[in-house]
């Protein structure tokens, strides 16, 4: 199979008899773990059926490592092994998305129900997938080549917490050489629920109507449409057009200058969204193509995106600034373009090279009458080599090279606004400055996999970069989710991570023991400082680079009782400490804490075949914080699950139904940035999920 | 693995980080603007108000913005009586940074702010940030009323 980001996804997409786990619960299994030398882990669609759990992020939470970080019910951000943002990588169809991966309230802009297969590297992949996947990478593939001529599903879900009610509808199929597959997806939730009737900030109270987070309420409407062909021997080429809208609402009390309440009603309804809101719409164009010459392989993608956001608020004057004409507090206008070029080439028959290249072009542009990053153009470009050499029947080494430049220009930016200078005079307050930056950065890594009888044990060692977003390099205004007003700084350098992962599995039949110890050491990590200063009467928080140690394992014991009981342990821990600079001593933002899970699931077959499971999943306190942090303090929750498969009608039925803090426990995730004002996590919260899928199952004549 | 979890311990054990806010507080002076305070224009308001430190105080910040709309948020639970909503075309806006000189832990506010002239009587909130050295933020707010 073919080559280029992320060869080992879009290889397990295709082969479409991936099994289905028998380890339901436990989940996600490794991907081709006798050879390969870096910590990946792999799940297909059934896992993410049976998982469904609001979001593509929540259902992936099983996997040691990953965290989501909820935004409200139904939105989350990707984390692996404390690294988000803009320190990992998610790619569809092995193009790398774009989004506003550095903001605090976006979500994936994907659809969930369009993922056939997800493949999640811990661990830096900056070799293959460039800058950015310093943390990691989340590799979803949606192009799976469809196998029957025509194969539909229906979907319904809903969950109780936030009164979310959808729909997804999918039909694909294969007629000789051409195929397809359609998407449409449709989402509509109201205020979700915490268990609380008042949160604090600072000391303000807020007090909540019925525990809802007023002004939470949303819809989605995904559409995706590919089109492709192939010759059924070495040549497959597709095109694929899908578009995501999301519309929200930010939460009410917490966004604007200060803590406020406005004369909005908002408590009227629960499923309204008043001001202020967001809508983010994101339209991607990808072409596909795949040729096998010989036993050389090639890969070839191409893609635009388009991502559209706009922020609005009430119009309201602040310091120097009257009051605004309109509610557009921010608008992002973001193109990028990108292809990809890969070869695999196999050398006889123990080394196997891979080349390739990779090149991105972005252009953005703002609006609105607040400013928070300028406008900017950048430009990356990167090659890299692999090779992996079967040593032996037992080993297998790997090492790899690449560089990568890039160069980004950032636009002057001036407010439109007089702020009085001295005596009488005033003027229009330069915010960003012109500016551009070139960077180049030369990443490495060495893997070994050895494996005999029971045992795989893995090393990586590697370098991985990332290049500073225009955010950390020119943002200069007011944050206004947060209060508090926020500096980049030009002069920020590639921030570089180096890392050695190990990974030891012990596989004793229905006994499978893994424990994943990593080391970090990152010389000039960058980080949001808060200071001892004001601007405009807010804190000032400057982008400043400060080296940080990390390090941390992940470790998961697996134990098939019979063929109807399944139980597993798995926990976590990172920890992360500055080195140099003003926060020396102190944690890296956002610190994950320990955490731990038990899980115990039943199969049984009675009228098709079901799994009911039990999660109890405890985390403990976090006291290693750094300014603006609170101490949070540990929690347990307690979660069921249940689903049943069934023959209906030539198809299949699928129930799954998830009850998630089942106690209604009030607890904070310390690493969620509404942590930071005090918003506690959803209470109790029911998900259902229905799917009834068809599958023609005689193949048309070959053309 | 081992010699990163000691590198760890060594480093926490001379463990400087400042894990303590700043205080706003009112003990051993006479605190003015109390809750509730009413001004005339032309008045001056004498600011007064005690800021403490474990460390080292940073910087602070006084503002004074309109409460004509009651937006209501007072740190302390007093309600003070308000005037019925208004949307008065020329509203107080007051916000100043202020230096505290470098090294102290213990620092009270002494600034005189005159009421001016011109703007529109009614709700007022005053508010207090401050920092210290290490990045953290505190924060105390008031209700007044200007006549």
């Amino acid at each position: 199979m073919l080559l280029v980001s992320p060869p080992d996804s879009v290889k397990t997409a295709q082969n479409d008899s991936t099994k289905t786990l028998q380890t339901v619960s436990v989940s996600a299994r490794s991907v081709q773990a006798k050879t390969n030398t870096q910590n990946s882990v792999e799940v297909d669609a059934t896992y993410l059926e049976e998982h469904f759990a609001g979001s593509l992020m929540q259902s992936l939470e099983a996997i040691p490592g990953i965290k989501a970080v909820a935004i409200g019910a139904g939105l989350s951000k990707p984390t692996i092994r404390g690294l988000g943002y803009n320190r990992m990588v998610v790619s569809e169809d092995g193009i790398k998305h774009e989004g506003q991966q550095w903001g605090d309230d976006h979500g994936l802009e994907v659809d969930q129900f369009a993922v056939d297969a997800v493949e999640v590297v811990k661990g830096p992949a900056t070799l293959l997938y460039g800058s950015d996947a310093i943390g990691g990478v989340l590799a979803l593939a949606g192009n799976r080549l469809p196998a029957a001529p025509l194969e539909a599903s229906a979907t319904l879900f809903g969950r109780s917490n936030n009164m979310q009610g959808g729909l997804s509808a999918h039909v694909a199929g294969r007629r000789g050489g051409f195929f397809y597959k359609a998407n449409l997806t449709l989402s509509d939730y109201g205020d979700y629920r915490v268990p609380a009737d008042s949160i604090q900030y600072y000391s303000y109270w807020i007090r909540l109507h019925d525990g809802h987070l007023r002004n939470t309420a949303g819809t989605e409407r995904d559409a995706r449409l590919m089109l492709g062909w192939t010759n059924n021997e070495n040549l497959r080429t597709d095109l694929t057009v899908s578009d995501v809208y999301a519309r929200s609402g930010f939460f009410a009390d917490a966004h604007g200058m200060e803590v406020r309440l406005s004369g909005i009603d908002y408590d009227c309804s629960r499923r309204d969204v008043d001001l202020p809101s967001q809508w983010v719409n994101h339209l991607k164009v990808q072409s596909h193509s795949t040729l096998l010459l010989g036993v050389a392989s090639l890969e070839a993608n191409l893609a635009w995106q388009h991502n559209l956001r706009e922020e609005m608020s009430e119009p309201l004057s602040h310091g120097f600034m009257p009051t605004p004409p309109d509610s557009l507090e921010r608008r992002f206008d973001k193109h990028t373009f990108s292809g990809t070029l890969g070869l695999r080439l196999p050398l006889g028959e123990r080394h196997e090279l891979r080349l390739g290249t990779a090149a991105e072009h972005q252009h953005n542009r703002r609006n609105g009458w607040g400013f928070i990053i300028p406008d900017f153009e950048s430009t990356t470009f990167g090659l890299y080599a692999t090779d992996q050499w079967t040593a032996s029947e037992a080993l297998t080494l790997n090492g790899g090279l690449r560089y990568d430049a890039a160069h980004t220009a950032m636009h002057a930016y001036s407010d439109w606004y007089l702020t009085p200078t001295t005596g009488s005079d005033s003027a229009f307050l330069q915010r960003a400055s012109e500016a551009r930056r070139d960077f180049g950065s030369l990443t490495w890594s060495l893997g070994a996999n050895w494996h005999s009888g029971n045992w795989i044990l893995r090393l990586n060692v590697g370098k991985a970069f990332r290049v500073p977003v225009a955010k950390e390099l020119g943002a200069n205004g007011v944050n206004y989710h947060i209060f508090r007003y926020e500096q980049g700084n030009a002069d920020l350098d590639p921030e570089r991570s180096y890392q050695l992962d190990a990974g030891m599995e012990w596989n004793g039949g229905n006994v499978t023991v893994k424990v994943d110890p990593y080391f970090n050491y990152f010389p000039n990590y960058i980080y949001l400082n808060p200071t001892a200063d004001y601007v405009e009467g807010l804190q000032l928080y400057r982008y400043t680079q400060t080296s940080a140690l990390r390090f941390g394992l992940e470790a998961e014991a697996a134990w098939r009782i019979d063929t109807h009981w399944e139980a597993a342990l798995r926990g976590q821990f990172c920890h992360s400490q500055q080195t140099s600079g003003d926060k020396r001593g102190y944690t890296l933002p956002f610190a994950v804490p320990p955490s731990t899970d038990l899980d115990v699931t039943w199969h049984y077959d009675l009228h098709g075949c079901g799994n009911l499971g039990l999660n109890i999943h405890a985390v403990a306190p976090q006291d290693e914080i750094v300014p603006p942090e609170k101490p949070t303090p540990g929690f347990l929750t307690l979660n069921l699950s249940a689903s049943h498969r069934f023959d209906l009608h030539g198809g299949t039925l699928a129930v799954a139904l998830q009850l998630n803090n089942l106690l209604d426990a009030r607890y904070y995730d310390h690493t969620s940035y509404y942590r930071l004002i005090d918003i506690p996590e959803p209470g109790r919260n029911l998900s259902l999920r229905i799917k009834y899928e068809f599958k023609k199952q005689q193949k048309e004549p070959e053309l | 693995m081992a010699a990163a979890m000691l590198l760890g311990h060594a480093s926490c054990s001379d463990d400087e980080r400042d894990m303590e806010r700043p205080t706003i507080t009112t003990e051993g002076i006479t605190a003015q603007p109390a809750e509730c305070d009413a001004y005339r224009i032309g008045d001056v308001i004498q600011v007064c108000y005690r800021l403490t430190d474990n460390e080292e105080l940073g910087n602070f910040n006084l503002e004074i913005h309109s409460n004509h709309d009651h937006h209501t948020h007072s740190t302390s639970a007093v309600e003070c009586d308000p005037d019925p909503v208004s949307h008065p075309d020329n509203p107080w806006v007051f916000n100043h940074d202020y230096a505290i000189p470098s090294g102290m832990r213990d620092y009270t506010i002494h600034e005189d702010i005159p009421v001016p002239d011109g703007i529109a009587p009614g709700d007022y909130h005053f508010m207090i940030r401050v920092t210290d050295r290490a990045g953290w933020q505190e924060l105390r707010s008031m209700a007044i009323k200007i006549q």
